[in-house]
């Protein structure tokens, strides 16, 4: 009776400071669909983002003609803009417009007809094929913006001599059957991709699978950052309470210490758990009609339920020991702030873990946020059982108790001067 | 045979990093039914007192026991038979006064019933009816204090311990807490007053008991106290003549 009186009390202050409801639902909400926006396209990166790329076709054999077919193509992730001149491509890459620039000069084809001769030549013991690689070779080149990401740059280059490997490969068939049928049997076309292909799969015990988007790092990233600033309306009322004399009130009726900080845990708990219903029905419902990926679920909501009330928890606990240990608003607030934007960073909020260095690998699995925001993945991702997330949602119980116990402790302690 | 409810023995406090005590080896005996006045400058060692009376600071040395019971080791027991108004207006100020009165009453464990049937009645007492759903923020000095008052109230204490409880209170205000402590009085309640006013100690209190220093400088009933000193025309003079006319801070 006595906690479930707190609960009511705590959340008439809560409605009667439209500060705190606004910093509680509103902003959260705001910055997951802020932060869910701007980390769309790098979250899509090269799989998904088309880029320009200047093409500068000097070559008056096949091979310029075979690279621009290949980037060309509907799978391609690169557009072509064609150029006559050498000098215009570099400006404008130079001057950030275009992010690379392909420049393919005259004889570079010839040049690597003769370097395919050059190898049949020996295999075959023809002198004249060999002489004829004596020649200087002609490369190709790729201008590239300083700014370009590296992995762009990488998808580009590889790109370039798969098409030029593959080119390559086909002349030397070619040539293959040049020497050997000698003109009795009719030439074979082959078709080099059907040989052998690479299929990307995701294991997935269900038809459909999800990957990793940003919409689905961003929604329970943020929403657990936005359950551990929690701490903001719960350690300004805790401490304006001591301030103003109410607690005081309280200290001075027998039997309400804990029923007070059981109470506080429960109602903030329980908006925890509200701020993740919200965030998560705008990663459903919201996220679509802004151009974003839906939020997938997965299939085991019981296991997402359970961690959405572990990360509540911890998220709870963490808030009341700061509000408990600290003396003022001041103290407490720019505290717990930092210490909550530090304890996302680590925990992978802003970026995903595995591109830490390996000593913040190992430290990021002592952040709480780190626990939350691999059960989610886990569930949403991989869509694993329970028991799989478990070691992540016993940590993280764990932390709300033992917080809980420590806060109750000092409260206490305090309480007798 | 003794009727004192509270009795202090070889109480001593001192802070941490003061150069004296704030309650100096006091020894006091309060009787159940008195109106005990305890007067003193400030910093006199009143509101330390009170504290340690409430089991919220633990004494250096001493005893404190009340109703026959240790105050250290019975404090949850002898704060539910003692009301406190603080110094302080504890209250919530975004609350009304019917919600922080409600809350306080389920926090000392009364059933609703009960707890409605008391604010209604406190609410009239105190003329504070028609206020019963307006915030406390909204509240003049004086109903603060009156709401303060109606809030260690509610659990029908045996004990009532009021620290400044007409501070910073217009007339009207003081006479009404005035009157209705007379009226707690006649109904037998134990009642400890902490107050800078003299005329409402003279007023109310049956016994007086004057601290200065954290060190009781004169206890005994009004007449028993002006008779020791018949220079002293009233409270106030001898007063002052006990606790000097120096400025305290």
């Amino acid at each position: 009776m006595k906690i479930l009186a707190t609960i009511q009390k705590e959340f008439l202050l809560l409605i009667r400071d439209p500060g705190g409801v606004a910093l509680i639902f509103l902003m959260p909400m705001i910055l997951v669909i802020v932060m869910a926006l701007i980390q769309d396209a790098p979250f899509r990166d090269y799989q998904e983002m088309k880029l320009e790329v200047i093409i500068v076709n000097e070559d008056n054999d096949s091979l310029g003609k075979k690279i621009e077919e290949a980037f060309s193509g509907r799978s391609s992730n690169v557009a072509l803009i064609h150029k006559s001149d050498t000098v215009e491509a570099k400006n404008l890459v130079l001057s950030g417009n275009y992010k690379a620039a392909v420049i393919i000069p005259d004889g570079a084809g010839e040049s690597l007809r003769r370097r395919t001769d050059d190898v049949i030549g020996k295999i075959f013991n023809n002198p004249s094929m060999i002489d004829s690689a004596r020649q200087a070779s002609v490369d190709l080149q790729i201008l590239f913006d300083p700014a370009i990401k590296e992995n762009y740059k990488q998808a580009l280059s590889s790109g370039l001599e798969k098409v030029i490997a593959d080119v390559q490969i086909e002349w030397m068939i070619d040539e293959l059957q040049n020497q050997v049928s000698s003109n009795k049997h009719k030439k074979v076309k082959i078709d080099f991709a059907q040989l052998v292909s690479v299929k990307e799969l995701y294991p997935s015990k269900k038809k459909t699978h999800f990957k990793l988007n940003s919409v689905q790092h961003n929604v329970p990233a943020w929403t657990m950052f936005a359950m551990f600033f929690i701490l903001f309306p719960l350690a300004g009322n805790f401490i304006k309470e001591r301030e103003e004399g109410s607690m005081l009130r309280l200290r001075l009726i027998s039997g309400s210490q804990f029923p007070v900080m059981a109470g506080k845990f429960g109602f903030y708990f329980m908006v925890c758990l509200l701020q993740f219903i919200l965030m998560t029905a705008v990663g459903v419902y919201v996220m679509p009609l802004l151009g974003l990926q839906q939020l997938a679920l997965g299939g085991n909501i019981a296991g997402l339920l359970l961690t959405a009330c572990s990360v509540a928890m911890a998220a709870t606990g963490y808030g009341l020991l700061i509000a408990v240990y600290f003396n003022t608003p001041q103290q407490a607030l720019s505290f717990g702030s930092i210490s909550v934007v530090i304890l996302a960073a680590l925990g992978g909020v802003w970026v995903p873990v595995y591109v830490m260095p390996d000593i913040l690998q190992r430290i990021s699995r002592l952040s709480p946020l780190n626990w939350g925001l691999e059960s989610f993945t886990n569930l949403f991702l991989r869509d694993v059982s329970t028991l799989a997330i478990l070691p992540d949602l016993l940590k993280l119980i764990s932390f709300g108790i033992a917080t809980l116990i420590v806060s109750v402790f000092i409260h206490k302690s305090r309480t007798i001067s | 045979m003794s009727n004192a409810i509270i009795h202090i023995e070889g109480l001593r406090k001192q802070y941490e990093g003061a150069s004296k005590p704030a309650v100096d080896n006091l020894n006091l005996e309060i009787n159940a039914g008195a109106v005990f006045g305890l007067l003193g400058p400030n910093g006199a060692g009143k509101s330390t007192m009170i504290m340690m009376l409430c089991g919220l600071m633990k004494p250096d040395a001493g005893k404190i026991s009340i109703m026959d019971m240790n105050a250290r080791a019975n404090g949850q027991i002898i704060r539910k038979k003692i009301g406190v108004a603080p110094q302080e207006i504890a209250l919530f100020p975004t609350l009304t006064a019917y919600e922080n009165l409600f809350y306080f009453g389920r926090m000392y464990g009364l059933p609703s019933s009960a707890i409605k049937t008391s604010i209604e009645n406190y609410l009239h007492v105190f003329g504070l009816t028609d206020k019963r759903n307006k915030r406390v923020q909204t509240f003049s000095g004086g109903m603060k204090r009156r709401l303060n008052l109606i809030a260690a109230l509610l659990h029908d204490p045996s004990v009532l311990i009021l620290d400044e409880p007409t501070a910073g209170v217009d007339v009207q205000s003081r006479n009404m807490v005035v009157d209705f402590l007379q009226t707690l009085k006649s109904k037998g309640v134990t009642i400890i007053y902490s107050s800078h006013f003299l005329e409402e100690a003279e007023k109310l209190c049956t016994d007086i008991a004057v601290v200065d220093e954290g060190k009781l400088i004169v206890r005994g009933t009004l007449s028993q106290i002006m008779h020791q000193h018949p220079d002293c025309h009233n409270l106030e003079q001898l007063f002052l003549k006990l606790t000097g006319k120096n400025i305290r801070d």
